[in-house]
């Protein structure tokens, strides 16, 4: 034990409860996302694999597991082999500086949020390289799509990120979400706005209906998976939702206060579990009832609508906190 | 996309290439014919710059059953159940079409309570192929997991109404083999004239939600207005009938212009629009299945009494016979122009035709795709595929 | 209806039809069959119908030429798309190796429909832009529905 830095047990035990509490929540995401919409499509979901279907995640992993591991013939193997685990690896890596709780997090940096937004980034690169790497012309219309979506999107979710630093004057996410337990949750003030494009923004980042283009079954057969079969494929699906709840935790940290609590209750994890499903449940709306976007109008919304709000919140954000003291304050 | 149009960008519609042009650059990307969303077994070569559709090339004999030789051997009692799987999602019309196209031939008189029966059934099939085809559409779009399920799951609900009440007139929920020389062979239960009420006044109440969840719905719009614009000459010389030409501005139903069995004594009212898009044939689509509802409940209403055949009663396969003569006979399926020539004289001493020709209304939809594809992306042929609403059963044969 | 009439009157007097008959189309001469379809197109039969080839094969002792040795029958159909929509079909009679003028020029919707029936009955249409099966896989032998196509025997390509 005195080998190993301080840091590195925080980082390693933190990391491995909050990445276990991550997976399960994404495990029966998936249940409650496919009960959901049963629901909202007059049926009943998964019913049959434990009370009211509640062991369907594991059966589908158990069925992905057993299924026959293929690798196309054209294929070049280190990227189609090193494209889902990477996909899986980015996402959970952003983890690392939510804050959970008062001061709990696997590491609190003080460049919290750029972490974020660069691991953000790096996330586009293993759905292209499978696109790639598939030696499949639907895969490769999928991956050139995930990048277009990936890297404009980008721009409108860093911007509307920087309104809640200007705010907290801190990088660190922790700070911010100290600011807020303080002051007031950014998005009952001057953060709706900023809130609603990050929502966005996000969605097209995960890839979720209406901006799944990249995997738009009704037209590329699967996009980027089209040739990835078993746990290869559970991975990249795994990934998908994993994806979105800590676009959730992001957000909720961000925007919603994190582990602050309403009404003068306790602070603590629980109000963060709830601010991130309630986002993953809007998420899981939206999916259900909207028809998706075409590549060239999605480009459309984000250049021509999103990019010029988020600069111009940017600015707003920067004069207010500037005039506001002699505003007088709130 | 017009014939001009076409000419100049160097479109040959008619031409397949099989090495395409290295100076060119162009990749060239198989849909189908196995794909989530090529509405049955149709294969599309797309010569794509990009994601723009340079060139598509359609093959269609995917499902070529060899319907008409077989029909050959047939007679003219056993066609029916094997026509029923041309157009597979709207069984009584196509019924209807080949038993009108045999009395013609036959010189057999039909009741006029068939009459109405087999109007009402065609109505009916209307607006549940129209309910299948906004399903599909919704898919096309939303994907098999998204919010195009959530349509299509709605509509197949409101579907399963109107199966139900075939079924308990013919013992069938699909093909039903109802249709016979002369009239229909199974009449019509007691109360089912409630049901069939009930029945459409829900879908008719639903009809508002399917309007949200499309044509009310902003992507939806932004998906479809403007694409795969049709210019109504263009329609014409192809042969296109039914909705697609309606929403290209052409004023044309065969139900109101040539009216057959009781269409000329009701009056319908034919939806048309000028934009030839997507959005129109979808408004037209929807439109008809409300007007559809509407005629179903008058003609569900004013049914007459009296016997529902008119040929004798079927004992032997051999017992209609036609030394010659020849019939077209053409009548309104939700697609278009479902029209049927027959030449008689055939084997089995007269029992059988000596050629039949179905005239698919799909086909020439079909023909339409060199045209209508160009200049799009991958994403919009899907949605004009699915709104030209092909049904591969009927093309193919 | 006046349309039919009109139709009948057009055929006597410009294509030299006599026999008219309830029970089956008219036929004109094989040569007429191009201009009769254009004189039809202007006169607004602009929805294109469809066409129908049946292969008659000889008939021993037949007075007529073309009936002794085998003949096609091809149908054509084109509609008038107003009120009291019309159809206006007509039959032509052509020689086992003779070609019948396509109506691709006026009507594009005959460019897959000849295609169809050159496919399964074998006649071919002259001009025509680019005449190969369509329903048929591209390497099949044979024309189904010609009558001399044997199908009690096991036939090549299908395996």
């Amino acid at each position: 034990m005195n080998a190993i830095h301080p840091i590195v047990l925080h980082g390693l035990i933190y990391g491995g409860a909050i990445a276990t509490v991550l997976l399960t929540l994404t495990a029966w995401g998936i249940w409650f996302e496919r009960k959901f919409a049963g629901r909202m499509q007059s049926r009943l979901g998964p019913t049959l694999v434990g009370w009211v279907g509640l062991l369907q995640p594991l059966a589908d992993a158990a069925k992905l597991l057993q299924k026959e591991d293929l690798i196309p013939d054209q294929a070049d193997r280190t990227l189609y082999l090193a494209s889902p685990p990477l996909t899986v690896f980015f996402t959970l890596a952003t983890v690392a500086v939510i804050p959970v709780s008062v001061d709990v997090a696997v590491a609190n940096l003080p460049i919290g949020v750029l972490w974020i937004l660069a691991l953000g980034g790096l996330m586009v690169f293993p759905v292209w390289t499978a696109g790639w790497a598939s030696a499949n012309k639907y895969a490769l219309l999928g991956g050139m799509r995930a990048v277009a979506q990936g890297i404009s999107y980008e721009i409108p979710m860093v911007l509307s990120a920087l309104v809640p630093v200007i705010f907290a004057g801190s990088m660190d996410v922790n700070e911010i979400v100290t600011w807020q337990a303080e002051h007031h949750w950014l998005v009952l003030g001057p953060g709706l706005f900023a809130f609603v494009i990050f929502f966005v923004s996000s969605l097209a980042e995960a890839n979720r209906i209406p901006f799944d283009i990249p995997e738009a079954e009704s037209e590329l057969v699967a996009g980027v998976t089209t040739e990835y079969s078993g746990m290869r494929f559970g991975l990249f699906y795994m990934a998908e939702y994993l994806h979105t709840l800590v676009a959730s935790a992001v957000a909720s940290a961000l925007f919603l206060g994190g582990w602050n609590g309403l009404f003068g209750l306790a602070d603590g994890i629980h109000w963060m579990l709830a601010k991130t499903l309630a986002l993953f449940f809007m998420i899981t709306w939206v999916r259900w009832s909207l028809v998706r976007f075409r590549s060239d109008q999605l480009m459309r919304l984000c250049w021509t609508y999103l990019v010029p709000i988020s600069l111009a919140l940017v600015m707003v954000s920067a004069l207010w906190v500037y005039y506001e003291p002699m505003l007088g304050g709130h | 996309m017009t014939l001009a149009s076409a000419a100049r960008l160097g479109v040959d519609p008619h031409r397949d290439l099989t090495d395409y042009d290295p100076e060119a650059d162009l990749m060239v990307l198989n849909m189908g014919p196995q794909h989530p969303s090529t509405h049955g077994v149709f294969r599309v070569k797309l010569y794509l710059d990009g994601e723009t559709i340079v060139r598509a090339v359609p093959y269609v004999g995917y499902l070529h059953r060899g319907v008409e030789k077989l029909l050959e051997e047939l007679t003219f009692v056993q066609a029916t159940p094997i026509v029923d799987k041309n157009d597979y999602v709207s069984p009584m019309t196509n019924e209807q079409a080949i038993n009108m196209a045999f009395e013609a031939l036959l010189e057999v008189e039909v009741p006029r309570r068939a009459r109405y029966m087999r109007t009402l059934f065609a109505e009916m099939s209307r607006i549940s192929s129209h309910l299948l085809w906004l399903a599909t559409f919704g898919i096309d779009m939303g994907g098999a997991l998204g919010g195009g399920t959530t349509l299509f799951l709605h509509c197949f609900r409101e579907r399963e109404y109107i199966l139900d009440l075939f079924e308990l007139v013919t013992g069938a929920r699909f093909h039903y083999n109802t249709h016979t020389i002369g009239g229909n062979r199974h009449d019509i239960p007691a109360g089912w004239a409630k049901r069939v009420h009930q029945a459409l006044d829900l879908i008719a109440s639903r009809v508002d939600e399917y309007l949200d969840l499309s044509t009310k719905n902003a992507i939806f719009v932004a998906r479809t207005r403007g694409v795969g614009t049709l210019p109504a000459k263009l329609a014409l010389e192809l042969g296109i009938t039914g909705p697609i030409l309606r929403a290209s501005g052409v004023d044309h139903d065969l139900r109101r212009d040539a009216p057959f069995h009781a269409y000329d004594e009701i009056d319908v009212k034919v939806q048309t629009e000028q934009a030839g898009d997507c959005l129109a044939r979808a408004h037209v689509r929807i439109r008809e299945l409300s007007e559809s509802i509407r005629l179903s409940k008058l003609l569900v209403d004013g049914l007459p009494e009296g016997p529902i055949c008119g040929g004798r009663p079927i004992k032997n396969p051999t017992q209609f016979k036609a030394k010659d003569g020849q019939a077209y006979v053409a009548l309104e399926t939700p697609r278009g122009e479902l029209g049927t020539y027959v030449i008689g004289g055939g084997g089995n001493k007269g029992a059988s035709p000596y050629r039949l020709k179905i005239r698919p209304p799909s086909l020439h939809a079909l023909a339409a795709m060199p045209y209508l594809l160009v200049g799009g992306t991958i994403s919009d042929a899907v949605v004009i595929l699915g709104s030209l609403d092909p049904i591969m059963g009927e093309a193919d044969r | 209806m006046l349309k039919a009439e009109a139709y009948r009157a057009l055929l006597e007097s410009d294509f030299g039809v006599q026999e008219f008959s309830d029970k089956t189309p008219p036929c004109i001469e094989a040569s007429e069959h191009h201009r009769l379809a254009a004189t039809l197109k202007e006169r607004g039969y602009t929805l294109y119908g469809f066409v129908a080839a049946t292969h008659m094969p000889a008939v021993k002792g037949a007075a007529d030429a073309l009936e002794l040795a085998g003949h096609y029958e091809v149908a054509t159909g084109l509609r008038c798309p107003t009120a009291g929509s019309h159809i206006a079909i007509w039959r032509v009679r052509l020689g086992l190796d003779e070609e019948l003028r396509t109506l691709v020029d006026l009507f594009v919707g005959a460019d897959w429909q000849e295609r169809e029936q050159y496919d399964l009955v074998g006649v071919r249409f002259a001009d025509h832009p680019d005449l190969r099966r369509l329903m048929l896989p591209e390497d099949w032998e044979g024309h189904p529905l010609h009558r001399d196509y044997p199908i009690d025997t096991p036939h090549p390509p299908w395996r």
